[in-house]
């Protein structure tokens, strides 16, 4: 259990500062590109060599920071973070046959650059860790900073997650089919019956504790599967409920990870079949696009919806309630890999 | 208060397959460094690393590991793994419903770095190692493997990961969050690595000498090692060989590739893990130093050493056996600490001739019983991630 006090979410949409999520950015070329802002507080020099992974990661985190006390820790998730720089490396040493290459693209390919350049630009000596088991890495960076403040309850962290569409993943992945094959805009992308995603990135920041006084909203608990099996994840998700919803209370909202991929339309059937009909559904992939941590946005829009009573229209997928106070966010990645994590408003 | 103690070990590295191999290396003071061999490269037959001589196909058939896209880093870690297990006398159903898999790996498949290129480019099939390549992938093929339904997670702080892989299962343990954990790192060799370390300039042409004035660099290796996890009051008779007592992990906020000279991370590190572990700097009687032999590392390992001890402790760096493992080194290095303790005895360091001047320290000459009650490992990596972790005596 944790409190999210301060947030910043760089993506695809108009999630950056001035935010307004009600005009869903519509983009045609099947990549959801996010949206850069000016880097406010990163030397020149620094952000120039700086690849867009660890440059959105730094930008997001600075910004959520700012005139903030120094957290305890950096707890970061990615999958794909440095990988651009490690296939611009792989090229080197084809290319120049092993020869005398420049070590850059090699320091920076270290899939811990992003907390690691966060610590190093703003001194934080704390604890600093990188997790990177694909779809699940955001998940296990949540576990941890609930750990973290069981262990030291006056402490303060800034959990984040960055993954962005490198020539590294898009090729490998469009290779692996995850991608859709057709032309498709991401509004239509749940009309859509055949599979593969639009893929996506960004970067999310969060800066916890264990404090509700001015929180935004609070983490009641995460969890995961590793599973190919629909029933096992309806089970684990009873599981979860019964874990972690208070007795009395009930989830008000689903926020689904649903993607457009008809190869992965059973597991999400199979958990909106175990909720009762009174809960809203929404759904958030055709603004942040597919990625391993996309669950992130996810989390970031908990908190915006818990603070605004309201969803963007283009999220909305069942209309029920306008009250809301439990979110349950399912999520899932290729299949193989399951999350659920249920976010309140803090009490 | 309950102690999180290691019930198993499993271990594969350049000076032997087993744990048991890996102590009589160690005790003999055997080096297992030689010229590369086992894949194609301008630097095959020239540079020294610590590799194991064991082919991939003959990994294969020992394993019966013939899943598709298995890659040579996960080979080895399920070596280890089988081996660790078995020590602990895990049963399949243990392993699939109560227990954690915490693993960490600097280059996980990009051990295929030839065929990474190829897949890399656009157009054409891509090969059977796609989903190889990912860091997560070791963790994955485990997973499937012994179908584990507890958190499966995969760790990087590049070459102190395994160090935090130890740590996190630990924590889930205290937490309540699982029974058990499975914890551990695993690298093999590749293009990737020794490239990147040859750009950066701190491969040693010859051997490597942790700590000797002269030193010239590191040399690359290749291992994985686990380690189970439990909590002391729910292991009955099995038998204990060590308590994680201490662990620490702390950024050194310097440079992405270099520690800062007077050690402030590392320094942290140590000084963390002791009060985790509740001790005073006294009560340490051996560190297993990360060591590396790069001017940097040692210079730098010394002086947050000689900062924190009033009396540096016997130390010794093993990567001057089998190399710098990157990942797995934590892990590897884990295994040697705990064997230091319930074997009561140290190893010597290797390769040492001349003090850094100005430091005096020097590496244990020469394999002896000791009276050992907490030992320190240390592992330090890129970006700053230093780690400490504490063993105790069981």
């Amino acid at each position: 259990m944790f409190y999210i006090h301060q947030t910043s979410c760089i993506s695809p949409q108009q999630s950056f500062r001035d935010i307004n999520l009600d005009e869903l950015n519509v983009y045609s070329d099947q990549r959801l590109l996010a949206i850069e802002p000016g880097y406010n507080g990163i030397p020149p020099g620094v952000l120039r060599r700086m690849g867009k992974a660890v440059r959105m990661g730094v930008g997001a985190a600075m910004q959520t920071l700012q005139n903030k006390a120094a957290p305890n820790g950096i707890i970061m998730a990615t999958a794909n973070g440095g990988k651009e720089d490690c296939v611009k490396f792989l090229n080197q040493i084809i290319e120049y046959d092993e020869g005398l290459l420049t070590p850059i693209n090699f320091v920076q390919s270290t899939p811990n650059a992003i907390a690691a350049q966060i610590g190093l630009l703003t001194g934080n000596h704390g604890y600093n860790i990188t997790h990177l088991h694909l779809g699940l890495a955001f998940e296990f960076a949540v576990m941890d900073v609930v750990m973290l403040l069981e262990e030291n309850p006056g402490n303060s962290y800034l959990l984040g997650a960055v993954d962005d569409i490198s020539l590294y993943n898009y090729v490998f992945e469009e290779k692996d089919d995850l991608y859709k094959k057709e032309p498709l805009s991401a509004h239509l992308l749940y009309q859509t019956d055949s599979p593969g995603c639009v893929p996506g990135e960004g970067a999310t920041m969060f800066l916890i504790n264990g404090d509700q006084n001015g929180s935004l909203a609070k983490l009641v608990g995460v969890d995961t599967l590793h599973s190919e099996d629909p029933i096992a994840v309806k089970e684990k998700l009873q599981d979860f409920l019964r874990n972690y919803l208070p007795a009395g209370e009930v989830i008000d909202l689903l926020l689904s990870g649903e993607n457009g991929d008809n190869r992965l339309l059973k597991y999400y059937t199979a958990c909106e079949s175990i909720i009762d009909e009174h809960v809203a559904i929404a759904r958030f992939k055709h603004m942040s696009g597919e990625y391993p941590t996309a669950v992130a946005m996810g989390l970031w829009l908990c908190c915006h919806i818990l603070q605004k009573q309201t969803i963007p229209d283009h999220m909305v997928k069942r209309a029920t309630k306008t009250l809301y106070k439990n979110i349950l966010i399912y999520n899932n990645f290729k299949g193989a890999q399951h999350s659920f994590m249920l976010v309140s408003i803090p009490t | 208060m309950d102690r999180i103690v290691v019930t198993g070990m499993g271990v594969i590295s350049a000076i032997g397959n087993t744990v048991a191999e890996n102590r009589v290396a160690l005790m003999e003071g055997k080096c297992g460094i030689g010229r590369l061999e086992t894949f194609p490269s301008k630097f095959a037959g020239i540079l020294p690393v610590g590799e194991i001589r064991i082919p991939n196909h003959a990994l294969q058939e020992q394993l019966d590991a013939y899943e598709p896209g298995v890659t040579r880093t996960s080979l080895l870690a399920l070596y280890a793994f089988k081996e660790a297990i078995t020590n602990s006398y895990l049963s399949i159903a243990q392993i699939a419903t109560d227990t954690a898999l915490i693993g960490a790996s600097t280059v996980g498949g990009m051990c295929l770095t030839d065929e990474m290129y190829y897949d890399s480019k656009k157009g054409g099939p891509g090969s059977e190692y796609l989903s190889s390549y990912d860091y997560s992938a070791t963790c994955m093929y485990l997973q499937k493997r012994y179908a584990i339904n507890g958190p499966v997670n995969t760790i990087n702080t590049a070459c102190s990961s395994s160090a935090n892989a130890i740590m996190y299962g630990a924590r889930l343990i205290k937490s309540g969050k699982v029974k058990r954990a499975i914890v551990g790192g695993f690298d093999s060799l590749a293009k990737f690595t020794i490239n990147g370390f040859n750009a950066l300039h701190i491969l040693s042409p010859e051997i490597c000498t942790p700590f000797d004035a002269d030193r010239k660099g590191l040399n690359l290796g290749e291992g994985a090692a686990f380690l189970v996890l439990e909590k002391e009051s729910e292991v009955a008779d099995k038998k204990i060989y060590a308590a994680l007592s201490g662990y620490a992990n702390s950024n050194d906020a310097f440079h992405a590739s270099s520690l800062s000279e007077n050690g402030e991370g590392p320094y942290t590190a140590m000084e963390s893990a002791l009060t985790v572990a509740k001790l005073g700097a006294g009560a340490i009687d051996f560190i297993n130093a990360h060591g590396t032999g790069t001017e940097n590392n040692d210079q730098v390992e010394s002086v947050a050493m000689m900062r924190l001890f009033n009396k540096v402790p016997s130390f010794n760096s093993t990567k001057a056996n089998i190399g710098h493992t990157l990942g797995a080194a934590g892990a590897i290095e884990a295994v040697y600490c705990i064997l230091n303790l319930s074997e009561q005895e140290l190893y010597p360091g290797l390769h040492f001739k001349t003090p850094i001047s100005g430091l005096e320290l020097q590496p244990i000459p020469f394999y002896k019983k000791a009276t050992l009650t907490h030992v320190m490992s240390n592992s330090f990596g890129f970006g700053g991630n230093c780690s400490s972790l504490i063993f105790s005596k069981a």
